[in-house]
């Protein structure tokens, strides 16, 4: 009893004038308690999607490592040893479920989710203006289907989150599942969306393009070559967009967010934590040695690569520089970059261009004059002649074989692997496994299992 | 380098000398002697053999005659022999003291005199006319501590009521009535003293503190209480144990000194932190560092304010500096451990890591005094490794290419596709020069004899002074206390240089009987500079000592011209050599510097209300300032890059913390009944404001602060946390012999959620005073014994200020090639997150025994702390990884023992003190589903468990069972899934099948050991004999493990950068199998045996026993113009007798990461001193 009072008087004497005083907001950080209510908050907000491409797990390094070094594009240069013996078991389709690669790409691209997710789920009780609020939904929607693509593509079966929560429904969808979503997304984003920015200050903003690309490669990945053509038709009769003329202008500071750039990861160089390091992966030979295992994850060219560029492709010089010197040097040349330190390069990554929009169209429209045409404006641009039904092969190998060298180290050739169901026997055959040790979707990271209480299952090869 | 011993004051030492020898002289001229006319006694002895003092004895025991003399003046000791017979005693002092440099004289039939030949005759005169009445002596009696003039000492005549008391300048008369009396000296708080003044310097007298250690009044929460009156565990440490060790800061000082206070200091860098836990540690994701309680102001160490500036990553990171170095050890009176929830349980959610107090110094009333104290000496990395010479190197790395080569080339078979006609295996004669790990570094196969000792070249002596000036005492209702010191301290890198100037006041005014006011303020500036000594050596910048290590003997450390060489070493080499850095590079590159501001102190005022009735209201300030600022030069090729990358960062914190206290105190005794009442209620706050800025591209070194580059980055934090908390306790006794104790304290504090932030912390504690129960009265050599134990709740708040919301980080993005502002959730919210809390049982028994002469301790605790802060795993598809939630439990269970005894007294003193403690720590739950949490450590492996059942951070990995001497061994032992394609070979490490499967794979990962030492202990041992002193202080810990991950360069058989001599212990063939742990050499094990997994071979034994401290000195009699004057030499860490192969056996990589203690991956080493010094007190 007494010792009741004796609480009683403390807690009491506590509360009558400390309220206040214990009750402290963060003062150098923005608290969820504060933010998502003017538009100022959600302006930064949206920026933060974008920041989620940047991420280490996202476009900053491993959507790379898991799509392009997968492929038979490149192979890991780092060797058995140590950091990156797990590189090579992804290069190999050996890879395990603990391997870090996995978890932050699961994790970064979740995180991203979730920025979109929180704006799109308070914005409608905010002050933003109308004409900001379609903005800025527009945007959040296109960024979220990015990464759940990206994370279809991965993964396969995962979990669907499409509001902010910290109680998550981890129930697992199929791909298809996320491709419908993206798909309705896409088209609730499309109109809300600008063709052009006006202010320079805004270059690198989702368009309405940018949209319209995504969707239609979502339907061409889902097998709705229909509606794909549909879709990239309306890119292509917006004129918004034409082929650079000189391929090795694709590349470099200078040349970014050009006339061909649909959508890009924007990068810059200069110390505050926005550079790129994509020197170091695709040309780890010119990087800067900085820190322990400097130019890890550098993806050195594939002979098999080399190969398969067609003798006279403008293409091969503006993509690598190989010289027949001993020691044998072959590097990526797409991603030169000045930069005073490492993993701090200008080079943007490049989701969407024109070309791809063609080749895509190519795809969807399926063989024919109209096919073939879209081919050869692409081919035309690289020094070779035009290609038809004559040319030797089937359809399919020669729009692999053209978006390959189009698209060499653009992380496009694994996904177009998976999409026109060449991923196993070419991937066989290039690294003489079978075909049945080519895993076409990723390990579940199992840290993911382990704290979903057995909801989350474990992929299947 | 400095190789001479630097003295400066050996000079005025001497002076010193002579001052006294004239004192000793005036002192005797002063003895007030007088004579009368008598007739003189006759004398018989036979001394044969004998000395001077025997004979006095004798005369003086056959007749009424005293002698007075003084030791310096006679040679007591002196040899004789003589022979009489009924002589008079003029005959016999003329023979006994001829060719003596004395004069003597028989003053009456009492009293005779000796003295030396100064003396004058007018003396004489003086004397005389002074003895006529009765004998009067007067004298001066000192605090034999510290020669402090006592005033108000009785002096009384044994059996009489004559007695007089001293005066201000300590100082007596007495007349006696004759010299056969005995004197008593009594003084409170000092033991009595008696003396018969018939012998030399009877008439001064050092008074003795009363060493009752059950009768002292120790500092405790919000108070203080007698110690025998004391129901929790409390451990005292007294100003003089803190000066033994010379450190900058006193938690060095106090090391081995405290059962169940573990201190190690992973580096020996000058003011870095040493790693505090009381009683282990309980907590996993929360700080585990004690609560520090300054002159009544509760501190937390609070090292967030000094930021990672030196480009380094978090695992990497140099360890923080000890925000304590600003405390002067001179300033410091006592310090005391509060351990149990009893004793802790007054600071409620910050007690569960234990509470240090720390008192300072006050004046004392009408005890003046100016003490000078002073020490210098130099410093000496002590403990260096032992690692290979050019030879032995190369001869191992041409080992390790062999067996490279020859694992998938057979040289040596005709029909082999791989022969080799030209193998040879001293060259690379034949060898396929695409494969490095084949080939043998050139400048080995010519070696041109250059062995460089780099450790040799980094290492250097440094010199250590410390001096400090106080002046104390009071009058009247004032005392004061001030103090000025300056510390310097060159570590054992040349470079690294640690200064502190400090300035204290304390004055306190009784204004009235009813109000006391007082206030005290601390001024300290340190100012550091340092170098990155510890971290790997691949760490940006390097780690020196590691780079030192690593470095081949072949590689030269300056080029042809004298310029330091960084183009011709192992990273120019190739043949699969690791890149690494010149060390002295390094050190002429790097320029990094931290000072520190600080400004501390309390105001209070005291009222007495009622007799027993007493209101304080305290005021306390802490405002502590960091400024440091980070250069690398562009001369640093950084791992063989061919340009430097100039960086400079700077950077500046500010703390400002305020408390304001107020309480209440009641004391009453009614009878039997004592009480003691205390209520209060304080407010704290703490704000933070942190910045920094960083630059690159420096044109060149010229300049080398932010101003000369490009300014690349930058940040500005404020941070804030509040604290209202309300406590109270009582303490009743029944008959000085039932104790009991409550204590309770409400904290609020703005760090725990919204939803959550008041908790209630209560503990309660007995204690039973055996010894004064009647049953124990007959036994009398028992002085105290008393039985007590405790049990509470105490919490821990150390958790980040904003851990319960959901912050927004940045998440800038680049628009129309613009940086652009962008924000994204970095942390979840939590309403609910709150304080780790902590029971603590505790045990235990206080004893003293034949009049204190043996005294001490035991106690028995067990402590659960729940709630333990963790960053839970989360599905990461709700944009979290993890979430820092209220889950888990770790148990720490121990035993402490301490005893202090006097083992011999009298002239010649020895005394011992002596502790021991044991802890053991356990997980008992983890997450919400008890998932271990696997730890990757600075190596970046999994090196690191903490799961239920083992202690927090264990070591993780496969256990080594052997060394493969045949190939039948390797193909009976289970297969290992993890060695490469050229499989093991004998004199690889075979690993252990821990489950049985037959198979050795990931799942055989075990336990294997952890930092956590089974006990540590110290003892003392000090000796007295006249004025000379000595102490000797030995500390151990003993069941400690630690990971060596230096290991996995130095010793991994690769021979890829230079090794611990220890490799040369290696499996070399069937007929030179080595000493069975080690490996044989292979440059690519990784792609073989893969012996270099993480397992137990790379955990070492990191017990040790350390001979501390060395300290002898000397005390000059009691001199005239000082009270006290000593001069001592001291030697630390004089020896240590370890089996670990690294510098120092209590490294840790991130000390202040609960999750991976104690990794060596390279550190500043611990250095033994040698300092001589002195202590003046006027």
């Amino acid at each position: 009893m007494k010792k009741n009072i004796l609480y009683t008087f403390l807690i009491l004497l506590q509360f009558s004038c400390a309220k206040e005083f214990t009750e402290l907001a963060p003062i150098s950080d923005r608290s969820i308690q504060s933010a998502y209510k003017t538009a100022t908050d959600f302006e930064v907000a949206v920026n933060g999607t974008y920041d989620a491409l940047q991420l280490s797990g996202t476009y900053g390094k491993y959507y790379l490592v898991l799509n392009e070094m997968r492929s038979d594009n490149v192979y890991n240069g780092g060797g058995s040893g140590g950091i990156a013996s797990t590189l090579e078991d992804i290069d190999l389709f050996k890879e395990i479920a603990t391997a870090t690669e996995l978890s932050t790409s699961w994790a970064d691209s979740y995180k991203g989710i979730a920025r979109c997710n929180i704006i799109l789920d308070k914005i409608d009780q905010s002050t933003v203006t109308d004409a900001l609020k379609k903005r800025y939904k527009g945007e959040a929607l296109y960024i979220r289907s990015l990464l759940y693509y990206n994370l279809a593509v991965i993964f396969g079966n995962i979990p669907m989150q499409l509001t902010y929560a910290t109680a998550v429904d981890l129930t697992q969808v199929p791909a298809s599942q996320i491709y419908d979503q993206i798909i309705k997304d896409l088209i609730i984003a499309e109109p809300l969306l600008p063709a052009k920015y006006t202010l320079a200050t805004d270059v690198g903003r989702v368009t309405t393009g940018a949209v319209t690309t995504l969707l239609g490669k979502v339907y061409l990945t889902k097998g709705d070559k229909a509606n794909a053509a549909i879709a990239l038709n309306k890119v292509v009769t917006s004129k918004s967009y034409s082929l650079v003329t000189d391929y090795a202008k694709l590349w470099g500071a200078a040349n970014e967010n050009g006339v061909e750039s649909i959508f890009e990861v924007q990068f810059k160089t200069g110390g505050q934590g926005e550079g790129s390091g994509y020197l170091e992966y695709f040309a780890a030979v010119l990087g800067r040695s900085g820190g322990a295992g400097g130019g890890n994850a550098s993806m050195p060219v594939t002979p098999d690569m080399l190969a398969a560029y067609t003798s006279g492709d403008l293409r091969y010089t503006k993509s690598i520089y190989k010289n027949n010197k001993l020691p044998d040097t072959t590097y990526v040349t797409k991603y030169l970059s000045t930069q005073t330190t490492s993993f701090d390069g200008d080079n943007n990554w490049v989701v969407s261009r024109y070309a791809d929009v063609l080749l895509m169209l190519a795809e969807a429209v399926g063989e024919g004059t109209e096919g073939y045409g879209y081919i050869n404006q692409v081919r035309a641009r690289a020094g070779l002649a035009a290609i038809s039904a004559a040319t030797p092969g089937t359809y399919t190998e020669k729009l692999l074989a053209e978006r390959r060298v189009e698209f060499a180290f653009e992380n496009q050739r694994w996904q177009d692997l998976l999409r026109l169901g060449a991923a196993k026997t070419v991937m066989a055959k290039f690294l003489s496994i079978p075909t049945t040790s080519v895993r076409l979707v990723y390990p579940i990271p199992q840290k993911e299992i382990d704290v979903s209480n057995g909801k989350i299952v474990q992929n299947t090869f | 380098m400095e190789k001479k011993l630097h003295f400066p004051n050996v000079k005025f030492l001497m002076k010193i000398v002579r001052t006294m020898k004239i004192a000793t002289f005036l002192f005797l001229i002063s003895i007030q002697l007088s004579a009368k006319n008598f007739a003189q006694q006759k004398i018989s002895l036979n001394a044969q053999n004998t000395n001077i003092l025997t004979v006095f004895k004798q005369i003086e025991n056959q007749s009424s005659y005293r002698f007075f003399y003084s030791n310096d003046v006679l040679p007591v000791n002196k040899a004789i022999s003589a022979q009489f017979k009924d002589a008079e005693v003029d005959l016999v002092l003329n023979k006994i003291l001829a060719g003596l440099d004395v004069r003597w004289k028989i003053l009456d039939e009492k009293n005779i005199v000796i003295s030396n030949n100064i003396m004058s005759t007018s003396n004489y005169a003086d004397s005389r006319s002074m003895m006529l009445a009765d004998s009067v002596i007067t004298g001066t009696v000192f605090a034999a501590e510290d020669g402090t003039l006592l005033k108000g000492v009785v002096v009384l005549v044994k059996g009489t009521s004559i007695k007089t008391a001293t005066d201000e300048s300590g100082r007596y008369q007495l007349k006696i009535p004759n010299l056969k009396v005995t004197l008593v000296y009594s003084y409170v708080g000092y033991t009595n003293q008696e003396v018969v003044p018939s012998r030399y310097n009877a008439f001064d007298v050092r008074l003795k503190l009363n060493t009752k250690a059950l009768d002292d009044v120790i500092v405790v929460g919000y108070g203080k209480q007698k110690r025998r009156e004391v129901t929790g565990a409390i451990a005292s440490i007294s100003e003089s144990q803190l000066k033994e060790i010379a450190v900058s800061s006193f938690e060095n000082a106090i090391q081995g000194k405290v059962a169940g206070l573990e201190i190690s200091v992973p580096s020996g860098e000058p003011g870095s932190a040493p790693v505090i836990r009381i009683r282990g540690s309980a907590s996993i994701s929360a700080g585990n560092d004690p609560l520090y309680v300054i002159d009544g102001l509760p501190i937390s160490s609070n090292t967030g304010l000094q930021q990672n500036i030196g480009q380094r990553t978090e695992a990497y990171t140099v360890p923080k500096m000890s925000p304590f170095t600003t405390i002067n050890p001179n300033d410091i009176q006592s310090i005391e451990v509060l351990k149990d929830a009893s004793a802790a349980g007054i600071y409620g959610s910050r007690g569960s890591n234990g509470v240090i107090i720390v008192t300072t110094k006050k004046g004392i009333k009408n005890k003046k005094q100016v003490s000078f104290t002073g020490y210098t000496g130099y410093q000496d990395a002590t403990n260096l490794p032992k690692l290979m010479n050019s030879e032995q190197l190369i001869a191992y790395t041409k080992d390790a290419r062999n067996n490279n080569y020859l694992q998938t080339n057979d040289p040596t078979n005709p029909l082999s596709k791989t022969y080799n006609a030209s193998y040879d295996p001293n060259t690379n004669a034949g060898r396929p020069t695409a494969t490095a790990t084949f080939l043998i570094p050139e400048k080995y196969v010519n070696w041109d004899g250059t062995n460089t000792d780099w450790l040799g070249l980094v290492l250097s002596r440094g010199k250590v002074s410390n001096y400090n000036v106080s002046v104390s005492g009071g009058k009247d209702n004032l005392t004061y206390y001030t103090s000025a010191g300056y510390y310097s301290e060159q570590g054992s890198i040349a470079g690294s240089k640690f200064d502190r100037y400090t300035f204290r006041t304390t004055v306190i005014d009784d204004i009235s009987k009813k109000l006391q006011v007082g206030s005290s303020l601390n001024v300290a500036f340190t100012d550091n500079n340092r170098l990155p000594a510890n971290g790997p050596y691949f760490a940006l910048p390097p780690g020196i000592i590691y780079d030192a290590m690593v470095s081949s003997p072949v590689a030269k450390p300056y080029l042809a011209d004298g310029t330091i060489n960084q183009t011709d070493n192992q990273n120019q080499w190739g043949a699969y050599m690791t890149t690494n850095n010149n060390p002295l590079a390094t050190m002429a590159a790097i320029k990094e510097n931290i000072k520190n501001l600080r400004v501390f102190g309390n105001v209070f005022a005291k009222y007495n209300i009622l007799e027993d009735l007493s209101f304080k209201t305290y005021l306390g300030i802490d405002l502590d300032n960091y400024q440091q600022s980070y250069y690398k030069g562009v001369t640093l090729l950084y791992r063989g890059a061919a340009k430097g990358d100039p960086f400079a960062k700077s950077s500046s914190a500010q703390g400002l913390n305020w408390i304001w206290e107020n309480t209440l105190d009641y004391s009453k005794k009614v009878n039997d009944h004592s009480f003691a009442l205390l209520a209060g209620y304080t407010a704290q706050k703490q704000n933070n404001e942190l910045q920094w800025i960083q630059a690159n591209s420096f044109p060149d070194d010229q300049v080398k602060t932010i101003s000369g580059g490009i300014v690349t980055g930058g940040s500005a934090q404020k941070e804030q946390w509040t604290l209202v908390s309300g406590l109270a306790r009582m303490n009743y006794s029944y008959k000085d012999k039932y104790l009991v104790s409550g204590t309770i304290r409400s904290d609020k504090s703005s760090r725990f959620g919204i939803g959550n932030q008041t908790g209630v912390f209560p503990s309660v504690s007995a204690g039973w005073r055996i010894d004064e129960e009647s049953f124990m009265k007959n036994l009398s050599f028992i002085n105290e014994l008393k039985l007590r134990t405790s049990y509470g709740l105490t919490g821990n708040f150390q958790i980040p200020n904003y851990g319960a919301i959901g912050l927004l980080g940045n998440a800038n993005y680049i628009f129309g090639n613009n940086i652009t502002t962008g924000i994204g959730s970095s942390t979840l919210n939590n309403d609910k997150l709150s304080w780790e809390s902590k029971k603590q049982l505790d045990i235990g028994l206080d004893f003293a025994l034949f009049n204190d002469r043996i005294y001490g301790g035991l106690d028995y605790y067990r402590s659960l702390t729940s709630n333990l802060l963790l960053n839970v795993t989360v599905p990461s598809s709700s944009g979290f990884t993890t979430a820092l939630t209220n889950i888990g439990e770790v148990e720490n269970k121990g035993i402490e023992f301490s005893i202090s005894t006097k083992n011999i007294i009298g002239k010649f003193q020895w005394s011992t003190d002596f502790n021991i403690s044991a802890n053991k720590n356990k997980v008992l739950k983890l997450g919400p589903t008890g998932d271990p949490i696997l730890s990757v450590g600075s190596a970046g492996d999994i090196r690191h468990i903490t799961r239920i059942g083992d202690a927090v951070g264990s070591y993780y990995g496969y256990q080594v069972v052997g060394v493969y001497q045949t190939q039948d061994q390797i193909n009976a032992a289970p297969k290992d899934m993890l060695v490469g394609a050229g499989g093991a070979r004998p004199g690889d490490l075979q690993f252990k099948d821990v489950n049985g499967d037959n198979l050795i794979t990931a799942a055989d990962r075990t336990v294997l050991g952890n930092y956590m030492p089974d006990y540590t202990y110290g003892i003392t041992n000090k000796f007295r004999y006249n004025n000379f002193d000595l102490s000797v202080f030995v500390q151990g810990v003993e069941g400690r493990e630690i990971l060596n991950l230096t290991q996995r360069h130095l010793l991994n058989g690769e021979a890829n950068l230079n090794s611990y001599a220890e490799f040369l212990n290696r499996w070399i063939s069937a007929t030179q199998p080595g000493n069975g742990k080690i490996p044989r050499a292979d440059s690519n094990s990784g792609l073989h045996g893969y012996n270099m997994r993480p397992s137990s071979f790379q955990v070492e034994d990191g017990s040790y026993v350390r001979l501390r401290n060395v300290t002898l000195g000397y005390e000059f009699p009691i001199p005239k113009i000082t009270k006290k004057a000593r001069v001592y030499v001291t030697a630390t860490n004089l020896f240590i007798w370890s089996k670990y192969l690294g510098f120092n056996p209590e490294v840790q990589q991130q000390a202040t990461n609960n999750l991976v203690p104690g990794e060596d991956y390279g550190a500043y080493p611990i250095s033994r001193t040698f300092l001589l010094g002195f202590n003046l007190t006027f």
